[in-house]
């Protein structure tokens, strides 16, 4: 699913929020690489994070064509 | 040169022996046919009417002007033709459009449409249409902004921050031939509080037909619109010893502004409690009431009186732009010009924004707002996205009436209490509504910040959950 910037904002940020408090990581971290807001960031964009969106509502682009 | 057979050929035609015989000196019969009328006159005088009419000659100058007229009746038909075979083209080409879109269940909205039917119509790209369209549709999709965007913040911040960098002085002559307009700060602050009067309102009249190109016709025009009064064209003197006001009109002046005798009269028997007494070349009003306060009042209702012009057109300025004459007005009276003949309606404009709503209705006026604000700031040099000017008037015009963004409009209507409290005059509104017992759901911005809440745009909006799916894939 395509987000929105706001949902990829507060996906990661929670994922991020997690990792530093500890929770196992879902990918192999590379080598050096300790800030958990970037640890996200490579999660979010290999997929695996299993957090998402509810949206509530059509998301209509514009009047019935 | 008169020979027996032209003669008794123009009597069979139905000529008079005399005038059959006049004629035959000069021209045989078939010099006749191709003989102009001009000619004719000058040879044989009025006659000459007459021998065209038994000839069955139109008389020249009305012939090549039927001729005329006839090609370009045919010349207007087959242009509507014409433009009716490319509306129905253009329509077929939108079907398609429509169609892919229906299909790919994207959307572009109709004025885009409406245009890319047209160009891809009259540069006949119909093979390329379905490529067209697709890329029409993704390069509208990627200028979409994104759902819970803070747009309005973002379209405030971005009139705000050039409006610093506007002037608050307003320039004198600033416009075109020597017409004030209020330009930078206050012009702009003027469109926002949807004033009803602008403070230095303005016409630009454009013309059509023959007014559009003949500068006499256009004069006309300017004459029938600017505001005459009878100070401007006539010498007028209060007579006290008689009791009495002398108008002397200056003829000169009269024939410039295209205004005579008659109407001056008429103009003058409107006034009230006057006698009225028409000389050679002047007119004597008296006051019915003789004492010096009546005629005081004479005096100045007299100087005053409109002659000729629509009310509140101060000044009309024509000027010449590429090959058409355009009217430039101080003051404006919207309703009143549009009815002139020779007017074009379609291009007519003024800046009084609640004169074209009053006329043309909301969306014209919603146009108008933009354009308006638009070209003010583009005349500071300042460059803003029309984009933001247009959220601004969508908002002023979206109940169907214009709403000044202020206390008296959009901000005074707010639903949020503490969000009004927190704009001007806090404490009516905090007491009024704890009188009623009001409830505010701090749904808007103002109200949660002042909570001290997240509010409900950008990543305030997300609502997260487990998405299970991947979280089986976790597991292992």
């Amino acid at each position: 699913m395509k987000y929105t910037r706001f949902e990829k904002a507060r996906i990661v940020g929670a994922r991020a929020l997690q990792i530093a408090m500890g929770a196992p990581l879902l990918i192999k971290p590379p080598k050096g690489v300790v800030d958990p807001v970037q640890l996200a960031m490579l999660e979010f964009e290999k997929g695996l994070i299993p957090i998402t969106v509810r949206r509530r509502g059509k998301l209509i682009k514009g009047p019935a064509v | 040169m008169a020979s027996k057979a032209t003669i008794n050929a123009l009597i069979k035609k139905g000529l008079s022996k005399k005038l059959a015989e006049k004629v035959a000196e000069y021209y045989t019969l078939t010099q006749l046919k191709k003989v102009s009328y001009e000619e004719l006159e000058e040879k044989i005088g009025k006659d000459a009417k007459k021998v065209f009419e038994k000839l069955g000659r139109k008389i020249e100058g009305k012939e090549k002007k039927e001729e005329g007229k006839k090609e370009k009746r045919k010349g207007k038909r087959r242009k509507k033709e014409e433009k009716e075979e490319r509306k129905i083209k253009e329509r077929t080409v939108k079907d398609e459009i429509l169609k892919i879109l229906k299909e790919r269940k994207e959307y572009l909205p109709p004025i885009v449409v409406d245009e890319l039917a047209e160009k891809i119509e009259s540069k006949k790209l119909h093979n390329k249409l379905r490529i067209i369209v697709e890329k029409a549709i993704e390069e509208y999709n990627k200028h979409l902004m994104e759902p819970f965007e803070a747009c309005g913040m973002v379209a405030a911040q971005s009139i705000g921050e050039p409006g610093t960098q506007m002037t608050m002085r307003t320039f004198h002559y600033a416009g075109v031939a020597e017409i004030n307009v209020t330009l930078g700060l206050p012009r702009l602050i003027e469109i926002v509080d949807a004033r009803k009067d602008p403070s230095t309102p303005m016409m630009t009249v454009y013309l059509e037909g023959v007014y559009r190109v003949n500068k006499e016709k256009a004069k006309e025009i300017a004459n029938k619109i600017e505001v005459t009064r009878l100070i401007n064209i006539a010498e007028i003197e209060t007579d006290i010893s008689n009791m009495k006001v002398i108008v002397k009109p200056n003829l000169k002046a009269m024939e410039r502004k295209d205004i005579d005798m008659n109407d001056l009269i008429k103009a003058v028997k409107k006034l009230s409690k006057v006698e009225i007494k028409e000389g050679k070349e002047k007119i004597e009003i008296l006051p019915k009431d003789e004492n010096y306060r009546e005629l005081r009042r004479v005096s100045e209702e007299v100087k005053n009186l409109k002659i000729k012009g629509i009310d509140g057109i101060k000044r009309a300025i024509i000027r010449k732009e590429g090959n058409e004459y355009v009217i430039y007005t101080e003051g404006s009276n919207f309703e009143k010009v549009l009815e002139l003949e020779g007017v074009d309606k379609t291009r007519t404009i003024t800046n009084d924004i609640h004169a074209i709503y009053n006329v043309l209705g909301i969306e014209a006026a919603r146009n108008a707002i933009i354009n308006e604000a638009y070209e003010t700031l583009q005349e500071q040099g300042l460059n803003v996205d029309i984009r933001h000017i247009m959220l601004v008037a969508d908002l002023m015009t979206s109940d169907g009436t214009i709403r000044p963004i202020g206390r008296q409009g959009i901000s005074g209507e707010k639903a949020s209490v503490i969000a009004r409290a927190a704009f001007e005059i806090t404490v009516d509104h905090l007491l009024r509504a704890a009188r009623k017992g009001e409830k505010d759901e701090l749904k808007g911005v103002a109200e949660n910040v002042i909570v001290g809440q997240p509010i409900k745009l950008g990543t305030g909006s997300v609502e997260l959950a487990i998405d299970v799916k991947k979280l089986g894939k976790v597991k292992k």
